[in-house]
């Protein structure tokens, strides 16, 4: 996003002085590394994802053309449109659930009292875990038996301690371990933003008699606009591609209650051998990652830079 | 659906349309081309062995190795691979074997298991090594040895670890303070639900989580309903196997253990893999456990003490109007090692099966374990297993069983995996019918 | 954007140190502070049971209860998990952490230069390729990653793990560190210019120096990246010599089953070399971090 930002600016900059420029200009092989390598390792294989996904593969051997079978059988396969809409439902809890957590608290810690300081570098424990060991130690905790499911589990309605065997429990427990997991990254970057809001500002509404609410709703939620968007589009993108989380806390049971895309994806392929197949259901989530962070940027305005962009 | 194979020129092209072909033309070059490869010239080889990870068993494979590789200039390392829900061995032996260096032995379950293997010609048909060597041959108990046959009819595998049938544990120290008995009909299991549910005790621990305990109780239930030819007419694809009426019989007593508790009211967050069902079982949580054999030498690793003291055995319960014979099993007949035939020495790992795995050291260690092996003559040495009845028992179950049914998921094709294990799970949570559960399962092609 | 801010808030910075005065005027705010508590509970709770899990007997575990307060403590977790080789999972995750944050520097960084600085329509044309790359998830393109890493005889090597991981964060890199390199005042390259310097001296001893703050950025994105992977390791590595951290603590969970006092140790061990550089350079990776948010 800065680089959007940043590049209106060198836009305009060079625009304006173009001509009096001497100074020496590299060419495009400096480019070229990164570009190659990219391509190589991220490109090639989205174009292969789609020449496979018209293919019959096990896996082993020669993939087959059987043209748009596997196509055919995703709009047909309930299975798939099940785990789209588990995916969409995971993706709109966990924005629900995060922001205004990651919002309230990074403007919390933004203060500058020793308490906060000091509550906030315990807030920020989670992201020294890797995302392997947060679901590992919730797996544990959710153990319906021996783990502290058992324990908090009647307090909130599961008597029996089967939070990650209900339906609805295990995608609520899933989005738990995502906030848990998450909410600390985006309050960092609420955190940093609000501490760069002009202070005069403030100074400005105290005179006007402004109380705390009034003061957080009218300067520190607009001056927080754009960091709100980065935000939600890392956190939507990245719900719909979160995979080792489910995988290990609730391995998209029970039943299929939690099988998000992804998992889908990977069941397809490396549990039942159908490349081609898992080839659709590859394409479909890219398509919807780029979908969503292409409407998102629409919609906040920002596609105007986006198309500024093109004149560099 | 006229399908033409995807030649290598086609895909270059699409690989082209980035401008990236020649690094992207090794990329499929050995696709389809199988067969040994040269390998290392001169030099010592050094071969890989896939085996499961199991603490348990992993030392006994690592001694069988040791000994071979004392007298063998070919060495084989063991390569250890975890189990977990549905992302574990299987996948990473597929990936494995699509890769341009498999692994030389691989563990497996025979059959379906091994099915894409032995087609697209990937391993090495051991048939005329068999038949070549009788004394090998006659090692193993033949059904076993059957067992592990591929569609083709050719051997691919040699046992190398205990038969499996699924038992049914119970703890007896539990039954005997309650003054109950192992129940021998259905309708003694029935009334053993309800004693313990009413007593507090779950009456069966199961590991609904990793979805394939859960396929134990549909396949002894459907044998003991319908007997072998019921699954044999599903492996056939043969027309409405799925909605054979005793397939539809087994989901609706599945879903009335569940309404009667058989399986607690938390089922659905217990694993077996990570001990959660093993556990309820040995701390007396659970009185009854639906396993195969492999439980026993999992409670002699994990719980020793309710190894020794409490834990016993009994075979399924017959139903009455049932058509499948009582002395009938389900589960896996044993594990097999193949050979990949691009190993890099096809004739080392011959020699190895040959000389390691019937070989006493190794099939006494397997007894020690507490486990059972396919192997033949077998009744004295038994005494030395950990436990001598349990053994016996499993020995001769075996044997005078007149069919041994191959676990769905292992003798199914790999693209019915995932949709039965799912959609079992969904009955057992009673989000699915066993109405549609037959429907489902018999769309999948 | 906010590695941008990062090099334009200098005088931010300076008049922050007036806040504490003021701020102290408004009442303290008991409702925030409650909640605040709430999530204290919340994010400590689970961290809590993690630690004393991990010093705790097998059997004190499964006896106790999850929040029962712990009676003996033992180091023997610990010791079983370095005896099951954690350290080699450890040194195999360094590795790959060190050589994705190098590699990505040392791509993206000529590339972000040749985009703020080059006229070249091949240059902007290729940025834009950048941009579209910026949403594929990984995940979708995993097979063919397979397919080409294994073809190229990578599989079951680091490298397998190094290669796609950079590849998928080069984007970002790419753009964070362009933005800020934008930031760079024209006249600063003219000046070098005249003293006789070529693109690459611009480069090595304008551009680099002056973006330190977002290679700072970017190294921890990436390295966070490289760490935390999970799904490229899971299908491009197979042995145990090529085991990276989170592979072998979901390797824990299967061969530890019920032992969950040995599987807290291993991921609280999987967390402390994480600590470590946090208590070294505290600054460093919050800085990074929140700029990693900000794109």
């Amino acid at each position: 996003m800065t680089a959007v930002a940043g590049a209106r600016r060198g836009r305009r900059r060079s625009a304006a002085s173009a001509g009096a420029d001497r100074a020496a200009r590299p060419g495009a092989v400096w480019i070229l590394p990164a570009v190659l390598f990219f391509g190589v390792f991220a490109g090639v294989p989205l174009l292969l994802t789609a020449v496979l996904s018209f293919t019959d593969w096990n896996g082993l051997g020669t993939p087959n053309f059987n043209g748009v079978a596997n196509w055919r059988h995703a709009l047909t396969d309930s299975a798939i449109w099940e785990s789209m809409r588990i995916s969409l439902v995971f993706m709109v809890l966990c924005w629900v659930v995060q922001t205004p957590l990651a919002l309230l608290i990074g403007v919390w810690a933004a203060g500058r009292e020793l308490n906060r300081a000091v509550l906030s570098s315990i807030f920020f424990l989670p992201l020294l875990m890797s995302t392997a060991a947060i679901a590992i130690t919730w797996r544990v905790l959710l153990d319906p038996n021996f783990g502290l499911a058992a324990t908090v589990g009647p307090w909130i309605g599961f008597p029996d301690g089967n939070i990650a065997g209900d339906q609805h429990g295990a995608l609520g427990a899933v989005v738990v371990v995502i906030a848990w997991q998450f909410v600390p990254f985006h309050s960092l970057m609420y955190q940093s933003a609000t501490r760069q809001i002009p202070k005069m500002l403030y100074d400005a509404a105290l005179i006007d008699g402004a109380g705390r609410f009034q003061q957080f709703w009218h300067i520190t939620l607009p001056q927080l606009r754009n960091t709100i968007i980065t935000s939600s589009v890392l956190m939507l993108v990245g719900s719909l591609t979160y995979f080792e989380t489910i995988l290990i806390v609730t391995n998209g049971g029970p039943g299929t209650a939690t099988m998000v895309l992804p998992q889908r994806m990977y069941n397809s392929a490396f549990q039942s051998f159908q490349m081609g197949y898992a080839s659709v259901i590859a394409l479909v989530l890219a398509a919807l990652g780029t979908a969503l962070s292409l409407v998102i940027v629409r919609f906040s305005g920002y596609g105007k830079m986006r198309s500024t962009l093109e004149g560099i | 659906m006229g399908d033409s194979p995807l030649s290598r020129r086609t895909f270059l092209s699409a690989a082209g349309a980035a401008g990236i072909a020649g690094l992207t033309a090794p990329l499929l070059s050995a696709c389809g081309t199988s067969g040994p490869s040269g390998g290392g010239g001169g030099g010592k080889k050094t071969l890989q062995a896939w085996v499961l990870q199991d603490d348990g068993q992993n030392p006994i494979q690592q001694a069988s190795l040791d000994d071979f590789n004392k007298s063998s200039s070919t060495k084989i390392k063991l390569v250890e691979i975890p189990n977990s829900g549905s992302s574990g061995y299987t996948d990473k032996l597929r990936i494995g074997m699509g890769s341009p260096n498999p692994p030389d032995l691989l563990f497996n379950w025979g059959t379906g298991s091994i099915q894409d293997y032995a087609a697209s010609g990937r391993l090495v048909d051991l048939t005329s090594q068999l038949n070549s060597d009788p004394t090998w041959k006659s090692a193993w108990i033949p059904s076993v040895l059957d067992a592990g046959k591929a569609a083709d009819g050719k051997y691919y595998g040699i046992p190398m670890r205990g038969m499996q049938p699924v038992l049914l544990f119970y703890n007896k120290t539990l039954f005997a303070q309650h003054g109950q008995k192992p129940p021998a009909t259905y309708d003694d299991l029935l009334k053993l639900v309800t004693y313990f549910d009413s007593q507090k005790i779950q009456p069966f621990a199961l590991g609904h989580v990793d979805a394939w305990p859960n396929l134990m109780w549909l396949e002894y239930l459907v044998e003991r309903l319908g007997g072998p030819s019921v699954f044999a007419d599903i492996l056939a694809g043969k027309p409405n196997a799925w909605s054979n009426p005793i397939v539809l019989d087994a989901l609706h007593r599945i879903q009335d253990l569940v309404d009667r508790r058989a399986f607690g009211t938390n089922f659905a967050s217990v694993n077996y893999v990570n001990d959660g069902a093993g556990l309820l079982f040995a701390k007396g949580k659970a009185a009854m456990h639906l396993m195969g054999t492999w439980e026993y030498s999992n409670q002699v690793d994990k719980h020793p003490d309710f190894a020794k003291n409490d834990l016993a055995f009994a075979p399924f319960p017959t139903i009455t109007g049932g058509k499948g014979d009582p002395n009938n099993v389900v589960g896996n007949p044993t594990n097999y090692y193949s050979i990949s035939r691009k190993s890099k020495d096809v004739n080392a790992a011959i020699s190895f099966l040959k000389k390691e795995m019937s070989s006493q050291m190794y099939i006494d260690k397997l007894i020690k374990a507490g486990d059972v092996p396919a192997a033949t003559g077998l009744e004295a040495r038994l005494a030395a297993s950990p436990g001598p009845e349990f053994a016996k028992y499993v020995y001769q179950m075996v044997q005078k069983a007149p069919s041994f049914t191959l676990s769905w998921d292992q003798a199914l094709p790999s693209r019915f995996t995932d949709p039965l294990h799912n959609n079992l799970q969904k009955v057992f949570l009673k989000k699915m019918t066993p109405e549609k559960f037959t429907q489902v399962l018999g769309q999948v092609k | 954007m906010t590695a941008l801010r990062e090099e334009t808030s200098v005088p931010v910075a300076d008049h922050r140190r007036g806040d504490r005065p003021r701020r102290k005027r408004q009442r303290p705010n008991w409702g925030a502070g409650l909640a605040a508590l709430a999530w204290l509970v919340f994010v400590g709770v689970p961290i809590y049971l993690m630690i004393k899990d991990s010093f705790q007997p097998k059997d004190a575990y499964l006896d106790g209860g999850p929040l029962s307060l712990p009676r003996k403590l033992t180091l023997d977790n610990f010791a079983e998990v370095f005896r099951s080789g954690y350290t080699r999972y450890l040194i195999n995750t360094a590795v790959v952490t060190v050589a994705s944050v190098a590699l990505t520097v040392l791509l993206a960084f000529p590339a972000a230069y040749a985009i703020v600085r080059s006229r070249s329509r091949i240059v902007s044309g290729t940025f834009r390729i950048f941009l579209a790359g910026l949403a594929v998830p990984a995940q979708a393109t995993i097979i063919p990653v397979y397919l080409m890493i294994s073809r190229m005889h990578l599989y079951d090597s680091l490298t397998a793990i190094i290669l796609p991981t950079v590849a998928f964060g080069l984007p970002l890199s790419v753009l964070v560190l362009s933005s800020a390199l934008r930031d760079v005042p024209r006249e600063l390259y003219e000046a070098m210019t005249i003293d006789g310097g070529g693109s690459f001296r611009l480069m090595w001893s304008l551009a680099l120096p002056l973006s330190r703050a977002s290679l700072t950025t970017i190294s921890v994105y990436s390295a966070l990246n490289a760490w935390n992977g999970f799904l490229f390791p899971l299908i491009l590595t197979q042995s145990p010599e090529q085991r990276v951290q989170t592979l072998g603590l979901w390797n824990f969970q299967n061969q530890f089953g019920a032992n969950v006092p040995g599987l807290m140790a291993a991921v609280l061990l999987s967390a402390i070399p994480v600590f470590v550089v946090y208590l070294f350079a505290r600054r460093w990776l919050i800085a990074g971090l929140a700029g990693a948010g900000g794109k």
